[in-house]
């Protein structure tokens, strides 16, 4: 593939994905050397702060990963960290902030080729054009 | 050896849910809304039983022609009830006959999907072990309904309870006396059954209210579609099948007359119960009646071994195996201003917010009680002020991590 190299930072809830079997000693996935996970508990515990530092220092893009809604292991953390990118629950994303480059995915520990999937979708999306706000 | 099981158990459920996820989406997967179902169902018990005891009748003699009053087809013109009964009656009980059943199912389903995700342990015991009760109760008032009927079955198994009861030691007898409301069987015993039917169903709500306490936001209504979903079983169920009294006996007089014969599928009950005569065989109802199985099958002795050996099996679940707890969220009194965004979204209310001392900056202090904490962060997502942390894995070890990242990316 002819695509750009870029940096793509991850926040990534331990049991949503399989990460041990993901990932290599850097923190780097296995299946796409460009992205780097922070593991966490839940994605519950991503502030939209992190997110935003990842930006502001170099990373390309940046995305949260938490279980399938519905089946957060901790009842709601998923739902929060949605809310909370999605402008409806504090701490918010800052308004400022490029959506096109903040990602969610909200999959089972079982849907490891589902979130590569959307991975790249994620990755080809962020060549196109700003969307028009409103 | 338990660790692997639960982990096996946990891989087999997730991935049976991404299949069905396939097909409903993860918003409306109704396995997502395993508690919320059987709340859902109950609500189904309420209405219908509360059309049922309008007409309801609990003495000796009147008990088993009300629910058949209840219930009968209304065909006019027909030999056996002259009264057409109440119009759609028999679909009303049937909504309350089967939607017991899906209260069990679903109960159940709620329960294992629970116990096989690994939902059960640790902070959960109090929601695990209220369920424990649930089950107990969801039981009792399932049996004490079929109680109400007053046909054949319903004196089996009011003997055999008391049998069951007999061999209790001290206080067998008079548990055998206070289940009849007496020495025998009166109409004291039948209005005693009612009374149990529906102040179990008060006491499930009671336990409800106990199975909610530690839970933040609990989910009590499924997805629209789940809930469509339901709704057509239940009223498929029980408008092909609607519960009514055709006996056996019944068939056999008059089973010759075709409208009689078309309902011989729906035999819902037997003849009225007559004291002092058993019926050989019960028909068992796979969801509430295996206890009697069980007595019939093991004995008294094994059926009490059996029902108090698996409860407490149960009651003992959450606490095995045991984890180290060593990332139990902490606050940082200087930095916390009391601004209640993390005992906001704690999901599992293990923060309180508490007084300050007088004259101090700020009003309140977050304050997180160690047993209801899971270590799941989601207070530190939710602080503005980096107030609260979780000690093995501090904000600022998660703000290095990030940064080594980027720079190894860039
Ligand atoms: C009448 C029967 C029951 C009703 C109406 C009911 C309802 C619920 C609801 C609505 C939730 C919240 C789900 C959520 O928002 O995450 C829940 C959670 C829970 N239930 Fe039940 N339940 C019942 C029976 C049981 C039984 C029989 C058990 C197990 C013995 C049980 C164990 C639990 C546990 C451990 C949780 C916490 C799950 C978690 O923290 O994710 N429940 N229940
Ligand atoms: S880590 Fe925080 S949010 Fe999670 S249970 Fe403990 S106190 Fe609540
Ligand atoms: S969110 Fe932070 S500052 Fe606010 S009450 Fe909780 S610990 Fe204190």
């Amino acid at each position: 593939m002819s695509d750009p190299k870029r940096t793509v930072i991850g926040f990534v809830c331990e049991r949503s994905l399989p990460v041990e079997r993901m990932l290599d000693e850097h923190k780097t996935l296995l299946d796409d050397p460009d992205t780097k996970f922070v593991v966490v508990p839940c994605s519950g515990m991503v502030k939209p702060t992190l997110l935003e530092a990842a930006l502001a220092n170099g990373a390309d893009a940046t995305f949260v990963c938490g279980c399938a809604i519905g089946d957060c292991h901790y009842r709601t953390g998923n739902l929060m960290i949605r809310e909370r990118l999605e402008g409806k629950r504090n701490p918010k994303l800052r308004k400022t902030t490029d959506r096109r480059k903040v990602g969610m995915f909200f999959v089972t520990m079982k849907d490891r080729v589902a979130f590569l999937e959307a991975l790249a979708a994620f990755k080809a999306g962020l060549d196109a054009p700003p969307a028009q706000e409103d | 050896m338990y660790r692997k099981f639960l982990r096996l158990t946990k891989s087999l459920t997730v991935s049976f849910e991404k299949l069905v996820n396939f097909v409903t989406t993860q918003e409306h997967n109704p396995l997502y809304f395993h508690g919320a179902l059987p709340l859902y169902t109950f609500w189904f018990l309420i209405f219908s039983g509360i059309l049922l005891w309008m007409y309801y009748i609990p003495t000796l003699d009147r008990a088993w022609s009300s629910v058949n009053y209840i219930s009968a087809l209304p065909t006019p013109g027909d030999p056996i009830n002259l009264a057409a009964g109440i119009p759609y009656g028999a679909v009303v009980r049937g909504i309350h006959r089967w939607g017991a059943a899906a209260m069990m199912i679903v109960t159940l389903l709620h329960m294992f999907r629970v116990y096989f995700t690994d939902r059960h342990r640790a902070w959960r015991w109090l929601p695990w072990v209220t369920g424990v009760g649930l089950l107990v109760f969801v039981l009792f008032v399932g049996l004490s309904g079929y109680l109400l009927v007053w046909d054949a079955r319903a004196y089996y198994i009011v003997v055999a309870t008391q049998h069951l009861f007999d061999g209790v030691p001290v206080i067998g007898a008079a548990l055998s006396s206070f289940l009849v409301g007496g020495e025998g069987i009166t109409d004291y015993t039948l209005t005693r059954f009612l009374f149990f039917h529906v102040g179990g169903a008060v006491a499930i709500f009671f336990l409800v209210w106990m199975h909610f306490i530690r839970l933040k936001e609990p989910v009590v209504t499924p997805s629209r579609a789940t809930n469509f979903l339901l709704l057509g079983f239940i009223l498929l169920a029980a408008g092909t099948l609607p519960a009514i009294n055709i006996t056996h006996e019944l068939l056999a007089k008059y089973g010759h007359d075709p409208r009689i014969a078309a309902q011989a599928a729906y035999i819902a009950s037997d003849a009225p119960a007559q004291i002092g005569t058993l019926v050989e065989t019960i028909r068992y109802d796979a969801w509430y009646m295996f206890p009697y199985w069980l007595i019939q099958n093991v004995g008294t002795t094994w059926t009490w071994l059996i029902l108090g050996g698996s409860t407490l099996l149960l009651c003992v679940a959450p606490f095995y195996p045991k984890d180290r707890r060593a990332n139990i969220a902490e606050v940082v009194e200087a930095k916390c201003t009391g601004c209640t965004f993390c005992s906001l979204d704690c999901p599992f209310e293990a923060i309180t917010m508490v007084d300050r001392a007088p004259g101090s900056k700020f009003k309140q202090i977050a304050v997180v009680q160690a047993a209801r904490c899971s270590e799941c962060g989601i207070c530190v997502g939710a602080c503005p002020f980096q107030a609260i942390e979780l000690p093995e894995l501090h904000s600022k070890t998660l703000e290095a991590d990030l940064l080594a990242l980027v720079k190894k990316g860039a």
